[in-house]
């Protein structure tokens, strides 16, 4: 499978497509090309985080791996990927609709075996207490790109404080005006500069 | 104020302004930011108002101008609800409208043109528009030929002239009653993102770099044309004020991707508006710094470079130093969260090092956020005044009005959808004097035109 996971790596699409189409024929099973795309994955995230890679390539390898498993997902069968306990709720915050940020974050994770709770954008908070607590996870990712949310991301975290939940989640917040003055803030634990500096935080949070 | 005493203090702020543009000696570090939306609201209305109620906005920028009678200049064209309802466009989020009435414009990205329509784009611009495009981003047009949609085009051309009105009027009593001048007159985008933003939308685009990049750059040497022909119809006849180039893409891009699709493009249609005697402002959006050293490449003294506040003006100041005037230094979030304390020291500290030799002037990441602190600001402010001047004996003048049209060597002729040749031949000639209708004619078919590229932006 190295020759998988480096075209993917590498951002070759007809290579990847004509390796799965391979595979596939060879009787590999759809989980075990899955598994070698997620390394391919996590191999492009290295490469960003070097400064090799852009926003652009990472869009683009999360292209890729989408036509997979479009391809993939008729002999899925039953046989779904194993389910996992690591769990991330993510959300753009209320007043605000942007998501690109936020859905590079959430294939990222997704590509790094993690379970995401995508609540989309315009959050209010209770929304994201509620996911925390259906789904038990130990990460809230919050997400914004207009500096007006600010007041938003402190009330997302003072919701947390008042549901109880403050010492069970580790709260990161991530997006174009945010920076550690507006972790501080908000009260935030964290903050990510870029997407996949917050997939190492969550990986931090369940290692 | 007497009239003479506005009018001075116009020129003052004007010649500071454009001084800090060509990189000249000045008094003072010009305050000047190019979308100052703490001012829009600040007698305390709401943002739909500012939208919608042209009066309440000159209202509260007046209360502004009374308060912070330091800043420099104010910004004109915003985006003219009534119009945008008109005819029903996609691309934004209206407060009042759309959201809450107290919440920012927000604009609305999705794929308004298909991977396989680049053809149609490339070989005939005008098909594009009128049926791929248009339909998709204009809702009031997706039925074509319907009255409704008649009427809605009639609505939209008016509207589109009632706002016209509304940013005169807005100028010239900001101008006369005020000595204000603005950040920018007329805008146009990178034509990398006149086909990213709003026709292909980011995922588009970027997978576009990989499956169809020929296409791609083809693309956006056509679209250089009609974007740089939009330019210089919404510019300031005069060529007082720079042209707004708001970049949004560039900043996802590789320094290698940024080199073969966005910049050649890009350069080639700021080249065309220099020419043409304009100069630029540019919003940077997001962190250049891998970019940069491109806008070297430029003619010196034309490019006003706005650093985001994910970017590092320090950097930029390296990089661009005594080649194009950047503007920013101050985060949003200090702005927002910051104090007049951790302000003052700022200012100070940007004073002493980018703001050093000219070429510099202050603002936020490209603009004043709703949300800044007044205190904030007044800090921003005092501490320009305390250490910003270079020279007090200066009395900063602007450059003459340059009315001149000029033609511009490597740019294509404004199109027109039914040039003045085929509407005589229909004619059949005619029996007066030719030039009083064809001028007329050409007029109304160049703002029509451009009327229609506006809803790329």
């Amino acid at each position: 499978m190295r020759d998988l996971i480096e075209a993917l790596r590498d951002l070759k699409e007809s290579e990847v497509n004509e390796l799965v189409e391979n595979r596939i024929a060879e009787g590999v099973s759809p989980l075990e090309i899955i598994a070698a795309c997620n390394e391919g994955m996590v191999a492009v995230g290295e490469l960003f985080s070097q400064n090799k890679y852009f926003i652009s390539q990472l869009i683009f390898s999360a292209e890729i791996l989408k036509g997979v498993m479009k391809r993939l997902d008729p002999l899925l069968k039953g046989q779904a990927p194993a389910s996992t306990d690591k769990k991330v709720v993510i959300g753009t915050v209320k007043g605000d609709i942007h998501d690109i940020g936020k859905n590079i974050v959430g294939t990222l994770l997704r590509g790094s075996g993690f379970d995401v709770v995508d609540l989309g954008v315009d959050v209010p908070a209770d929304r994201f207490v509620t996911a925390v607590k259906q789904s038990g996870a130990k990460v809230l990712g919050m997400s914004a790109l207009l500096n007006f949310t600010y007041p938003e991301m402190k009330n997302v975290v003072d919701a947390v404080i008042e549901a109880g939940l403050r010492d069970k989640v580790r709260i990161i917040i991530g997006g174009a005006p945010v920076n550690e003055q507006v972790r501080e803030y908000a009260g935030a634990d964290h903050y990510a500069s870029d997407a996949v500096s917050g997939v190492k935080l969550c990986k931090d949070v369940y290692a | 104020m007497s009239p003479e005493e506005t009018k001075q203090l116009f020129n003052q702020r004007l010649g500071r302004y454009q001084a800090a543009i060509a990189l000249e000696p000045t008094d003072r570090i010009p305050i000047a930011t190019g979308s100052n939306y703490f001012a829009e609201i600040y007698s305390g209305n709401t943002q739909q108002q500012t939208l919608y109620d042209p009066q309440k906005w000159l209202e509260a920028e007046e209360i502004f101008i009374r308060d912070f009678p330091e800043i420099d200049v104010l910004r004109n064209n915003r985006i003219y609800g009534p119009l945008y309802d008109a005819i029903d466009c996609k691309t934004y989020r209206l407060p009042g409208r759309d959201l809450p009435p107290d919440t920012q414009f927000q604009f609305v990205e999705k794929e308004y043109m298909k991977p396989d329509e680049y053809d149609i784009l490339i070989d005939d611009p005008k098909r594009f528009l009128f049926d791929c495009f248009l339909p998709r981003v204009l809702g009031e047009f997706a039925e074509k030929g319907t009255p409704r949609s008649y009427i809605a085009f009639l609505k939209a051309g008016m509207a589109q002239m009632m706002m016209g009105q509304v940013m005169r009027n807005r100028a010239v009593y900001l101008e006369q009653t005020h000595g204000m001048p603005q950040p920018m007159t007329g805008a146009f985008l990178a034509p990398f993102d006149v086909i990213a933003d709003a026709m292909r939308g980011l995922t588009g685009i970027m997978t576009d770099l990989y499956r169809c990049p020929e296409k791609l750059k083809a693309a956006c040497e056509v679209v250089v044309h009609e974007i740089a022909n939009f330019a210089l119809a919404t510019a300031d006849p005069f060529r007082r004020y720079p042209i707004f180039v708001p970049t949004h893409k560039a900043m996802f891009l590789s320094p290698e991707q940024f080199d073969e699709f966005y910049w050649p493009s890009f350069k080639k249609t700021i080249e065309i508006l220099i020419e043409a005697g304009y100069t630029v402002r540019a919003y940077l959006e997001g962190d250049w710094s891998a970019h940069l050293h491109r806008l070297r490449e430029l003619p010196k003294g034309k490019v006003v470079c706005d650093i985001d506040s994910q970017g590092d003006i320090f950097t930029a100041k390296e990089i661009l130093g005594g080649y194009q005037c950047i503007a920013g230094g101050v985060k949003d979030s200090q702005l927002i969260l910051g104090t007049p304390q951790q302000m003052r020291s700022h200012v100070k500290l940007l004073c002493e090092t980018v703001g050093k030799d000219g070429g510099f002037m202050i603002s936020g990441g490209c603009n004043f956020p709703y949300t800044t602190k007044a205190e904030n600001l007044r800090a921003l402010i005092d501490a320009v005044l305390e250490f910003g001047v270079y020279d007090s004996s200066i009395s900063p003048q602007p450059r003459k009005p340059d009315p001149q049209r000029q033609a511009v060597p490597g740019l294509e002729p404004q199109q027109m959808l039914t040039p003045w040749a085929s509407k005589l031949s229909e004619l059949g000639g005619v029996q007066g004097d030719e030039a009083l209708i064809r001028t007329s004619w050409e007029q109304l078919e160049s703002m029509a035109y451009n009327w229609m590229w506006q809803w790329v932006m």
